[in-house]
């Protein structure tokens, strides 16, 4: 009797410890899923594994990367959005064209800004402008130039829809204009391989997809469609540098949590961020990926998400894009 | 020469004790996963990810990764051949003389025919890697939007007339595919389609639910019917392996299945598929009794499994030399190596000759070891036809569920498998076939967005399909095949009346 009795104060008491530990333990004390709402193998999901990879150096629990693609990243990040906000659950990529292009285009079922909390930013991907090495174009005025002279439409690759990509090019062809007509295809894999095989005049990606290209002699850079130069190419001059007054936002990539996580817990993600963005092994893993580190912390980026919201937004309307 | 010297390099690579390891393992789980319905390579690969990043060795993992994707092409004609359960697009034209062996009790014969085509189309296919790759790759980017268009409508075409029992009923298969595809995003104009406000339905029907929902369980399905009606299903084995006849009769349609799988298998996007339906369309032109396709013909599982494996070689071509992903799970090899450090494309030869050829080398004694993994399993498999109804059904009604559900982590793909599986059952009792709706789903997407992108470049004129000489050339060769199946359609007709 004894025995048992003792066995069960013991189980009693290894029921209770965890419960304990829980609440008396910091953040984290049990695994983190990233959510990535795109497939395994693009951009995000690169991002969110060299995360990954570099967090458990900074945190006592792994991060765990799980893929939910669809509906161009809806899917997933409304899942994000659902859960609950104690920041176990993480969305790995916020900034991306679902959530500060997409809006202003369509019905969505969840507000972008309002139900998520931005902690981190880590990554802008700018947008190159380039065209295939066998190409007669050299530069953004050779194009101009022969859409002055020729009249004829520069056909022209982008990854999808109403990316930032096709948003650049049609903006660029507003300002300078050029007859731009870009042709969506299924994610930047496919434009950059319908580019590099002649089949369009020039096209647009961003630097991972095209800086491998660039070095293997393939494709020629004209410009970069960002306020500033791209530090992975740094001789590739930008649009306002040409005379050409288009500046976007690129591609966005950071780490949100539900409207609702604590603060304090944000607090502690957004450190664990920060000296991962300091991290030399991570910096270097980032490199190889052609995703330069720009962090900012949760305040900046908040500000930072507005902004290029709005901007977005006013482009869309200027330029008179709709999805139909 | 560079070229022996740097394979041989890649043996040295590849044949160390750690890298033998992985390539044995990639060969086993690939197996596993070929014959598991619903996981398909992709998935696995992408389950594994983690586990590739943590190898220490670029090599060691990607040489794991790959093992996983030929082993599952080489495993995916299983669950074709004994349960009529495609695992992926590439595999739907086995299922259709390759279920017809098994029913009647020539399983192992099929499996066995199907596991030997596997290792030489593979192995053919290396040694096209090996000595030919750049020039294939400059190939396989000479396929634009227009040529892609021409491409795919050939071969939806050959689905169509894939079975040859009914042109209209095919017809009207195909076009049920078509609508089925145009479910979700649509990739040129951004706007999603018929999605009716469901959000699961806003990234499309997925491919694997839709083909084990209409092959898999639309049998299970009819099967009942005939158990009620106190039928028996044969429970015949036969030879298990394939006689002297059947080898006699498929070794040509090995080679030109592997011919085939290597050219077409190398263009991104689809290849695979298309090689396969390629490969069964000229098998039945080819052969002397072409009435036997559709009832049971081994040329007609020798072919497009030869083909289908020959381009799971040739698809790491565009990745080794120029960088490009063709295929999904290709896809998650170039991230993997991208975190590890590794850029393919152009440069990979010099820069990392060890991954290059130490993949390439491990993927000759991949094969080899498939082949000695598979040939004794082909025994157990045909055994599985002996299995009661009653038993196998519910086992192979769960593993398409589980399948389904694995996917994208969700119910309502279960709801569409069963939705599906009902519509497989009527179509079938009305001799409708599936084959032409599943590889219309397949194509469709291809179809519909290379011509929507050719026509955006040509402003708009129809004229870009045949300025340009590959495209052209695949156009003349539809308008060929279909006024040859018209001609043969009109002929039948024109008999029946006055036929006794």
């Amino acid at each position: 009797m004894k025995r048992i009795v003792a066995s069960l104060a013991t189980l009693f008491a290894a029921l209770a410890l965890p419960a304990a530990a829980l609440a008396a333990d910091p953040y984290p004390s049990k695994p983190v899923s990233a959510v990535v709402p795109f497939a395994a193998g693009g951009s995000s999901d690169l991002l969110a594994r060299a995360l990954e990879k570099s967090w458990t150096k900074y945190a006592k629990q792994p991060l765990v990367v799980v893929n939910k693609p669809g509906g161009g990243g809806v899917v997933g990040t409304e899942g994000v959005v659902r859960s609950k906000p104690d920041g176990y659950t993480l969305y790995v990529g916020y900034g991306s064209g679902h959530d500060v292009v997409m809006p202003t285009l369509q019905k969505m079922p969840y507000d972008p800004v309002k139900d998520l909390v931005p902690i981190a930013r880590v990554s802008v991907h700018s947008i190159v402008i380039v065209t295939g090495a066998k190409s007669p174009f050299n530069s953004i005025q050779d194009v101009v130039a022969f859409s002055k002279k020729e009249g004829k439409p520069v056909t022209t690759a982008v990854s999808v829809k109403a990316g930032s990509v096709d948003l650049a090019l049609t903006a660029f062809g507003k300002a300078a204009g050029v007859n731009i007509v870009t042709v969506p295809f299924a994610g930047g894999a496919e434009s950059t391989t319908a580019l590099a095989g002649g089949h369009l005049m020039i096209g647009g990606g961003h630097p991972s997809e095209v800086i491998p290209h660039i070095k293997a002699g393939r494709f020629k850079a004209l410009a970069v469609a960002l306020p500033q130069r791209d530090p992975s190419m740094p001789d590739v001059p930008t649009l306002k540098e040409l005379g050409i007054d288009v500046a976007l936002w690129g591609s966005i990539k950071g780490v949100a949590a539900p409207a609702g996580t604590p603060k304090e817990v944000v607090k502690e993600i957004e450190g664990i961020v920060k000296k991962i963005c300091e991290d030399a092994e991570f910096k270097a893993t980032m490199a190889n990926l052609s995703q330069p580190v720009m962090y900012q912390g949760s305040e900046d980026f908040t500000k930072f998400i507005a902004q290029a919201t709005a901007d977005y937004a006013a482009l869309i309307k200027q330029l008179n894009i709709k999805l139909d | 020469m560079d070229l022996f010297a740097g394979l041989l390099n890649g043996f040295s690579v590849a044949l160390t004790p750690i890298n033998l390891l992985f390539a044995f393992l990639g060969a086993l789980i690939g197996t596993a996963v070929g014959v598991l319905p619903g996981l398909g390579p992709a998935a696995t690969i992408a389950l594994l990810l983690p586990t590739a990043y943590a190898i220490e060795s670029p090599v060691t993992a990607i040489i794991l990764m790959a093992g996983i994707f030929y082993g599952s092409m080489y495993g995916g004609s299983t669950t074709s051949i004994l349960m009529n359960l495609p695992g992926e697009a590439a595999s739907v034209v086995t299922c259709i003389d390759g279920y017809k062996m098994a029913q009647q009790g020539r399983a192992g014969a099929a499996l066995g025919i199907a596991a030997i085509g596997s290792f030489i189309a593979g192995t053919v296919g290396l040694i096209g890697l090996t000595l030919f790759a750049p020039p294939i790759a400059e190939f396989a980017l000479s396929f634009g939007p227009p040529e892609k268009f021409s491409l795919a409508i050939v071969g939806l075409l050959l689905a169509v007339t894939l079975s040859g029992s009914s042109i209209v009923k095919g017809l009207v298969m195909m076009a049920f595919g078509l609508l089925l595809a145009s479910v979700g995003l649509d990739p040129i104009s951004g706007k999603t389609r018929f999605s009716f406000g469901v959000t699961e339905l806003q990234s499309g029907f997925d491919f694997v639910t839709l083909a084990m929902g209409m092959f898999g369980l639309g049998e299970i399905f009819y099967g009942l019917e005939s158990i009620v009606k106190g039928q028996v299903v044969t429970t015949k084995v036969g030879s298990v392996w394939p006689t002297m006849k059947d080898w006699v009769e498929s070794r040509w349609a090995i080679l030109r299945g592997t011919l085939i799988g290597f050219f077409v298998g190398v263009i991104p996007g689809g290849g695979a598929v298309i090689s396969s339906l390629v490969s069964y369309a000229a098998e039945k032109k080819i052969s002397k009794h072409p009435e036997a396709f559709g009832q049971g013909a081994i040329a007609g599982v020798a072919g497009p499994e030869s083909a289908n494996n020959a381009a799971s070689s040739s698809s790491f071509i565009p990745l080794l030399t120029l960088g490009i992903p063709g295929n999904a799970a290709i896809a998650m090899i170039f991230a993997a190596l991208l975190i590890k450090g590794v850029t393919p494309g152009p440069f990979l030869i010099q820069e990392r000759p060890d991954v290059f050829w130490g993949v390439i080398a491990s993927m000759y004694i991949g094969n080899a070891m498939l082949i000695v993994l598979n040939l004794p399993l082909v025994g157990l498999w045909a055994q599985l036809v002996r299995v009661p109804f009653g038993i196998l059904a519910p086992v192979i009604i769960l593993f398409t569920c589980v399948g389904s559900y694995s996917v994208q982590g969700q119910v309502f793909d279960i709801y569409c498998l069963v939705g599906f599986g009902l519509f497989g059952y009527v179509a079938r009792k009305l001799g409708f076939e599936a084959g032409p709706l599943v590889l219309a789903f397949v194509l469709g997407p291809m179809v519909e967005g290379s011509m929507r992108q050719s026509l955006l470049m040509s402003g708009g004129s129809f004229g870009i399909f045949v300025e340009r000489p590959i495209s052209l050339a695949l156009v003349g060769l539809f308008a060929v095949l279909a006024l040859g199946q018209l001609a043969v359609h009109l002929m039948k007709k024109k008999r029946k009346p006055g036929s006794p």
